[in-house]
Parts: C-alpha cells; sequence; structure tokens
C-alpha cells in the first residue's frame, strides 16, 4: 500500500509539472502573440471561415492615417497634412496593375461627384517597387508611364510618385490596388485591398464623408 | 472502487487535460495570416549536362501558386510586364534561346471585356543553352509580375539555380 501510494505521488507529481510547464508555455505564446499583434505595422489577410475570399485586416483602421509628404508628377511636395478637413481616399496604385486601371475610371467619377462635399484622391503610384533610388533612366521612363496613364484618363486628382516609401508605415502594400479611405478628421475608417465594386467605394467614401454610417 | 481513487483519477484526467489543452496553437496567433512570397517556384532540373560548345535544349519547369496568373511571356497590353527568364553574363553558360509557352485567355470577373495572356498551373520555358566545358552553378532568373483576379503584386524576380555541367 505504501509503495502503491508513492508511485501515485510521483505520477501525479510529474504530470503536476508537465501540467505547469505546458500551461506557462501556452500564457507565453499567448503574450507573445498578443504583443505583436498590438505592434504589428503589417496589414494581414484573415482567412474567411466561410469559405470566401480572405478578408484585409489593416492594423490602421480606426487610426491616424499616417502622415507623409511626396511628390507629385510635376515635382511639388504633396502632404497629406494638406487635405486635413477633408475626406480623402488614399489610392496606392501601379500601371503594372489590371485590376488598377479598371478601377480608376469609378475614382474619377467618384472624385468629380463627391468632390464638393470635401471629397479628394489622391493617387499614390508604387511603380518604382524595384527601382534603385539613383536609377534615374528608370524612374524618368516610370514617370513618363504614370503621366501617360494620367493623360489617358483624365485623372483630375493628385497623382504622387514614389509610394513605396510609404510601405512600411501603411502595412506593406503588398498588393495593389489598396485603398485606404481617411475621414475628416485624418482617421482610417475604411481600407480595402484588391478591386471591389464602384458601389463599394462609394460607400466608403460615404463614410469618409460622415454620411454613410 | 474507493472515494479515494475516483478522486485520484480525475486528479489526473485533469492534469492530462490542461497538458493537451496547452499544446494547442493559439487561434489567435498572428500565424493565421496568409502569407503571400513568391507566387511562382521553380521546380526542375537542378542540374543538366550539356555538351560543351553546342547549344543544347533544357526545358525548365516553373508552377505557379493556386489562384494566381502570371502574364504570359507576351501579354497583350503594352502596360503588363511580360515573363522573363535571364542567365547572367559571365557565368560560363550563355542562354543562346528560349521559348516561352503561349499565354490562356483570362478575364477578371469584373471586366469580362478585357483578355489577358496569362500562365496559371504549371509552365515550362524551353530554352537552349550553351555552356563552357566545366561545372557551373548558374544563378539565372525569372522576372514575372502576378495576380489573383482582384489584386496584383509588385513585379518580382525569383532564382532559378541550375548546375550545368559542359562536357
Amino acid at each position: 500500500m505504501k509503495r502503491n501510494t508513492l508511485v501515485l505521488g510521483i505520477t501525479l507529481l510529474l504530470l503536476a509539472i508537465f501540467a505547469w510547464a505546458g500551461w506557462a508555455n501556452w500564457e507565453y505564446r499567448k503574450q507573445a502573440a498578443e504583443k505583436r499583434l498590438a505592434t504589428a505595422s503589417k496589414a494581414e489577410l484573415i482567412p474567411d471561415d466561410s469559405g470566401n475570399a480572405p478578408v484585409y485586416v489593416s492594423p490602421l483602421m480606426n487610426k491616424p492615417a499616417p502622415s507623409f509628404t511626396l511628390e507629385n508628377l510635376n515635382g511639388q511636395r504633396v502632404s497629406l497634412a494638406s487635405y486635413r478637413g477633408k475626406a480623402v481616399l488614399l489610392n496606392f496604385w501601379a500601371t503594372w496593375c489590371g485590376p488598377c486601371k479598371l478601377e480608376t475610371p469609378w475614382l474619377v467619377e467618384l472624385r468629380n461627384q463627391y468632390a464638393s462635399q470635401g471629397f479628394e484622391v489622391l493617387g499614390i503610384s508604387t511603380e518604382g517597387d524595384d527601382l534603385a533610388a539613383n536609377d534615374k533612366a528608370g524612374w524618368t521612363k516610370d514617370k513618363g508611364a504614370i503621366a501617360a496613364f494620367v493623360e489617358q484618363n483624365h485623372v483630375p486628382y493628385p497623382v504622387l510618385i514614389n509610394g513605396d516609401s510609404l510601405s512600411q508605415p501603411y502595412g506593406g502594400l503588398d498588393e495593389m490596388p489598396t485603398s485606404f479611405f481617411v475621414d475628416r478628421n485624418g482617421n482610417v475608417v475604411a481600407a480595402v485591398l484588391g478591386l471591389t465594386s464602384k458601389a463599394d467605394i462609394e460607400s466608403n467614401i460615404k463614410k469618409a464623408l460622415g454620411a454613410g454610417k | 472502487m474507493t472515494a479515494r481513487t475516483r478522486t485520484l483519477l480525475a486528479i489526473v484526467a485533469a492534469l492530462i487535460g490542461l497538458i493537451g489543452y496547452a499544446q494547442f496553437p493559439l487561434s489567435d496567433s498572428p500565424n493565421r495570416s496568409i502569407v503571400r512570397g513568391a507566387a511562382v517556384e521553380y521546380l526542375f532540373p537542378e542540374q543538366v549536362t550539356v555538351p560543351a560548345g553546342k547549344p543544347s535544349p533544357v526545358a525548365l519547369h516553373f508552377r505557379i501558386a493556386p489562384g494566381f496568373h502570371i502574364n504570359s511571356h507576351k501579354p497583350k497590353e503594352e502596360f503588363l510586364i511580360p515573363t522573363a527568364f535571364s542567365i547572367p553574363a559571365d557565368s560560363g553558360v550563355t542562354l543562346k534561346n528560349a521559348t516561352y509557352p503561349d499565354g490562356a485567355d483570362f478575364t477578371l470577373p469584373l471586366d469580362p471585356g478585357t483578355k489577358l495572356s496569362v500562365y496559371t498551373g504549371e509552365f515550362t520555358i524551353e530554352t537552349r543553352l550553351m555552356a563552357e566545358r566545366g561545372n557551373h552553378l548558374v544563378q539565372a532568373s525569372l522576372r514575372y509580375q502576378a495576380c489573383d483576379k482582384n489584386a496584383c503584386m509588385p513585379p518580382k524576380t525569383i532564382a532559378v539555380p541550375i548546375d550545368v555541367i559542359g562536357n
């Protein structure tokens, strides 16, 4: 009887040690995951449980849009801060991106439709993603391609270049088009990765204007 | 079974359950995100032996990740970036010729009127390589630009490592 009790006691002790170690490990991983999520600057694509396309989750949602100053096609510097008080659609795009080309006419129409209510689009080209900073010929060629596209589509809104420099603060920008809808206070109220319908874009514009809630 | 035994068994079961529970992955972990790396993977060959100094056929096999397509070597629109294979100069191996497969027609769901010329799934580039005598670890490359049905990834160049032996 004494021997049985001893064996049982040792077994329980070992199990308790294993359980404690497992629990401590789980807690550690949980805290590490929460910390990573809290500090993540990279957007995520979260699989939809129903099997639909992954949902784009931006860490910028309901947070101030990171400030920036970029050059437009004329070499003038344009900053996001100068649009404070307006609803702004930050549309990251590239000339090599078919879906971007498809949605641009919609953006032009919607921009013209809602401009009087205080809405603006900033088209931000990520054209030079694989260009070296000192590749003058490459940048000139890309600028030309962007300018041709702007002219062809009668784009009335500012088009800025070197959007790749905003990749980190804007969550990676791994795919184009990526759009951020910023309200009049400078907060991101919607973020969309990929081509969506014109109706969806308009709905998000209304949200940014404070009229679509 | 005595009450004491039942209590002990319950404690053992609870501890085992706790150990098991602690081993499950965290459902809220960032690992649930979809990692989108290279959309194209080089499959084979890793090594080829060709007659030295003589252009020889070598078929290079690639695979595109499910759900993605890349522009063919001859996309229908000028603005699209073609798929292109290259070998660095002074690698001991010269790319004499490359024959790309024809692209398949593809339309975006929101733009059914526009046909693109793309590759999906697996594809093969038929090359003619000429190697100098000796063993050459060639870091060839494939440049492509991939999209899914709604979005596009930036142009990318992947390494195509081939051990070319010129006999």
